[in-house]
């Protein structure tokens, strides 16, 4: 035990955790949680640790597996999209994969969430993704709807006027891009160009 | 504190304890905390974030999210710190930095003489696409022609760099404060005293870490709002100064209108309060929240003389004899106060709090003049002139005094409106800047008076448009008049005339554009259109004139828009003549809810990109900017 740790139990600091050891009850966090401590923004709420299943059927949590010490970029999309958005997304997109290169899927991630967990299930997903050339890296990500509304509240895709808000197509424009460990985040126009969606990398990862 | 909030703060301790401690699986193992089987902490009340902080991205300040309490007009309000040149203002002193490996005869480039290469980080692939100026050099060099001028006067160099701040001695951080960015590491940053014809160069040193304080970057790009500043020096959003390196830039500190009029431009066009603060692409909200502005003044024969012989500044026996004070006594420029409006979020710990995932605004529970929290400031028994920054990122103010006395405005936006405007009340949104005059002569020593804000506003939205009364709105700025054993000595006065509008009949519109500030598919559009680099959104010839027709696309939201480089004058606003405040030379539109407002700009002297965008920064961020070119 190091010099800080029992300075945690010999001082008698644990006022919050202590009474824990002998209350019981709700929600749970991961050992690994409890080492890894999360970033600022995760622990204001943006980032929520909530299941979701990949194109590929696999079964992750959000913050933990996909989120933590990674820089990504973050689009909610939805594969039966009514007004030509959401493809033009993804193919900017495929463009920005092929410009980032040989950063895709080693320092940088894409993570493409459907708006419509009930209808894009990890197969209609695959085939999305198969669509659009999705090379390792990219990965298009499902789960139960509360957790997929949780996420969207969180990353803040959302419309004040409640209306505009179910309109799913009002969420599919801007993707955020963030480098978890600098704690860096951004909002880019999946409308702009391919170069200038490549770009933001640029400067995310720099020190 | 409600039991959500409870649970937040306990949640959050037990998470910084966890961490503190170092604790491991085998510890929480130990404690009892863990679960063998399932890797999983006991379910134990208050161990998860996740269930104890609200899903919403935005959370209404004061209600859903609470600073700690601070008891208001216990710091006095800090006086701006006034910027000094180099070292004897000689080039001599300057430092390299790391950006000064560059080639050139002396060190740290070639910043003497008639060599004006802006200097950038060559070094940095980056910057090769985003900044193609390398090959430029500072336009305007050498340009205050009247005074034989080869060279800027004035050197300056400043620092953006990461320090501790205390915004109130009441909050949990005590007198050790949190970390903050600024530059030269005060908050809000130096003030300039700067004045025509006198062109002065500022490097600006990034020294900032690559860790930030939960938001922000530490890539920066200062814009010197307001200034008819050449292109490379205006601080565009693509024009970024990498940390560990620095920036030049050059203000000649001409009037607009000098290829138009000669000299050193038209004198009616002169600017007075201007401020800088960050504008890095997409961060610019959360760079300028971390604590990255500052003011500047520019002072001329007329106002806070300044002769062109280089004479006295501040003697209010000559020019139009307004507030100032000397810049050698004990408290340089006294009467000439700068005043920083900032409202911030803190956490119930005390920690600070920007709303990352928000893309409506961001605004905060406590109000900061120059970064203290509900200051006081003590007053002589005379008058003063404050100049009024409304820094953001997304209020909007409605200004009342408790006692019911009016605001002497003189400027708007720093301008010198034609003549003094007297209102019990003014709004100021974002990025606008009010001079006014209040005289305290007329109060018995010890009186106080509160300056209040009586717009509501519960979201980074927009103003609701309820005023809320001097008795119902929110407490801001202290000021207490003080006795005195002397005669308190006032020159100064309030001149019935101040400065003209430039004449607008030589230079008719050659073309009319319609710019519509909207949302669609959840981001903030020009002409439904993102910002796009790679896009410039209009060509203008340079020396020329254009009436640019301001939207509002709908829904509930105010913008409040702003244009680099020149100034505009309202043609109309939603059809009618301005009201008396807007109707001088401005920078910054309030495009409330369905306005239109036309607007007529010139577009002088310089060549180069410069942007427009909605200055409630969150919304910037997120797209609502174009790029024009004077060509």
């Amino acid at each position: 035990m190091d010099k800080n740790r029992r300075g945690f139990f010999g001082s008698g600091l644990g006022l919050g955790l202590a009474p824990l050891i002998l209350a019981g009850n709700a929600n749970a966090l991961t050992a690994e949680e409890a080492e890894r401590p999360m970033s600022r923004p995760a622990r204001n709420g943006m980032l929520p640790n909530v299941p979701l299943v990949t194109h590929n059927g696999e079964k992750v949590r959000f913050y933990d597996d996909l989120i933590r010490d990674k820089t990504v970029l973050l689009n909610f999309m939805l594969v039966q999209c009514t007004d030509g958005l959401c493809p033009t997304a993804a193919a900017n997109l495929r463009k920005v994969q092929d410009l980032l290169g040989e950063r895709m899927g080693k320092d940088v991630f894409f993570y493409s969430i459907t708006l419509e967990p009930k209808k894009d299930t990890p197969n209609i997903l695959k085939e999305y993704a198969a669509n659009f050339d999705a090379k390792p890296g990219w990965t298009f990500l499902t789960g139960k709807p509360a957790d997929i509304e949780t996420l969207r509240r969180g990353l803040g895709f959302v419309d004040w006027d409640p209306l505009r808000d179910k309109d799913l197509s009002n969420h599919v424009g801007m993707a955020r891009y963030g480098n978890d460990k600098l704690e860096r985040w951004g909002g880019v126009s999946l409308r702009s160009s391919p170069e200038n969606i490549a770009s933001t990398f640029k400067w995310l990862t720099q020190v | 504190m409600n039991s959500r909030e409870k649970l937040i703060q306990r949640t959050m301790d037990v998470h910084r304890e966890i961490t503190q401690a170092g604790l491991r699986r085998r510890d929480l193992l130990k404690m009892g905390l863990l679960s063998a089987g399932t890797g999983m902490l006991l379910p134990i009340q208050g161990l998860s974030l996740r269930a104890a902080h609200a899903d919403t991205s935005c959370p209404v300040p004061g209600v859903e999210i609470k600073s700690p309490v601070t008891r208001p007009w216990v710091e006095e309000l800090p006086r701006l710190v006034e910027k000094q040149t180099v070292l004897n203002n000689d080039l001599g002193s300057f430092n390299c930095g790391k950006g000064g490996d560059l080639p050139g005869p002396t060190p740290c480039g070639t910043l003497i003489g008639g060599d004006s290469k802006i200097r950038l980080c060559a070094e940095n692939p980056a910057m090769e696409t985003a900044t193609p100026l390398r090959d430029l050099g500072h336009q305007g060099w050498g340009q205050a022609g009247i005074l034989g001028n080869q060279a800027p006067k004035k050197w300056y160099e400043m620092r953006a760099k990461q320090f501790n701040h205390v915004w109130h001695k009441d909050m949990p951080a005590g007198a050790a404060g949190q970390p903050a960015w600024g530059f030269d590491g005060v908050l809000p940053g130096p003030m300039f005293r700067t004045r025509y014809g006198e062109s002065h160069f500022t490097r600006i040193h990034n020294d900032l870490p690559a860790q930030n304080l939960g938001f922000g970057i530490n890539q920066i790009t200062t814009h010197m709002h307001n200034l008819h500043s050449p292109s490379e020096s205006d601080g565009n959003p693509l024009y970024t100064n990498y940390s560990g390196h620095y920036y030049d830039y050059h203000y000649p500190n001409v009037y607009a209108g000098v290829n138009q009029y000669g000299g050193i431009g038209n004198p009616n066009e002169a600017l007075g309060t201007l401020w800088y603060h960050d504008h890095q692409l997409d961060f610019t909200s959360q760079n300028v929240y971390a604590g990255l502005a500052g003011m500047n003044t520019i002072y001329d024969a007329h106002d806070i003389y300044a002769d062109s012989t280089m004479g006295d500044y501040g003697d209010e026996t000559k020019g139009w004899r307004l507030p100032a004070g000397s810049p050698t006594a004990a408290i340089p420029y006294e009467f000439d106060v700068g005043l920083v409006f900032h409202d911030r979020q803190f956490d119930p710990r005390g920690v600070d709090y920007f709303p990352l995932a928000c893309f409506d605004g961001a605004i905060g529970d406590k109000y900061t003049v120059n970064g203290k929290i509900q200051p006081y400031m003590p007053v002589k028994a005379r008058k003063y002139r404050f100049r009024m920054l409304a820094m953001g990122p997304s209020r909007t103010y409605n200004w009342v005094l408790n006692n019911g006395a009016s605001f002497v405005v003189i400027a708007n936006d720093g301008n010198l409106l034609p003549a003094p405007v007297l209102v019990k009340s003014f709004w100021q949104t974002t990025a606008e800047r009010f001079d006014v005059i209040m005289d305290f002569s007329k109060f018995k020593p010890g009186t106080e008076i509160i300056l209040i804000n009586q717009a509501e506003q519960v979201n980074g939205r927009g103003p609701t448009g309820k005023l809320l009364g001097a008795a119902g709105g929110a407490q801001v700025l202290k000021f207490i008049v003080q006795s005195s054993a002397t005669q308190v000595v006032d020159d100064s006065r309030i001149p019935a005339k101040l400065r003209p509008l430039p004449y607008m009949g030589d230079m008719p519109v050659s073309k009319v554009r319609e710019w519509k500030f909207d949302r669609a598919g959840g981001e903030w559009t020009v002409n439904g259109l993102p910002y796009d680099r790679d896009s410039i959104r209009a060509e203008i010839p340079e020396g020329s004139a254009e009436q640019w027709n301001i939207i509002n696309g709908g829904g509930s939201w105010m913008h409040p828009v702003h244009i680099h480089y020149e100034e505009h004058r309202y043609l109309s606003y939603n059809g009618t003549a301005p009201e008396p405040l807007a109707a001088g030379r401005k920078d910054v539109i309030r495009l409330d809810a369905n306005a239109k407002c036309n607007i007529y700009m010139r577009f002088r002297d310089y060549k180069g990109i410069y942007p427009m965008h909605c200055h409630n920064v969150v919304h910037e961020d997120h797209a609502m900017m174009i790029m024009w070119k004077i060509v």
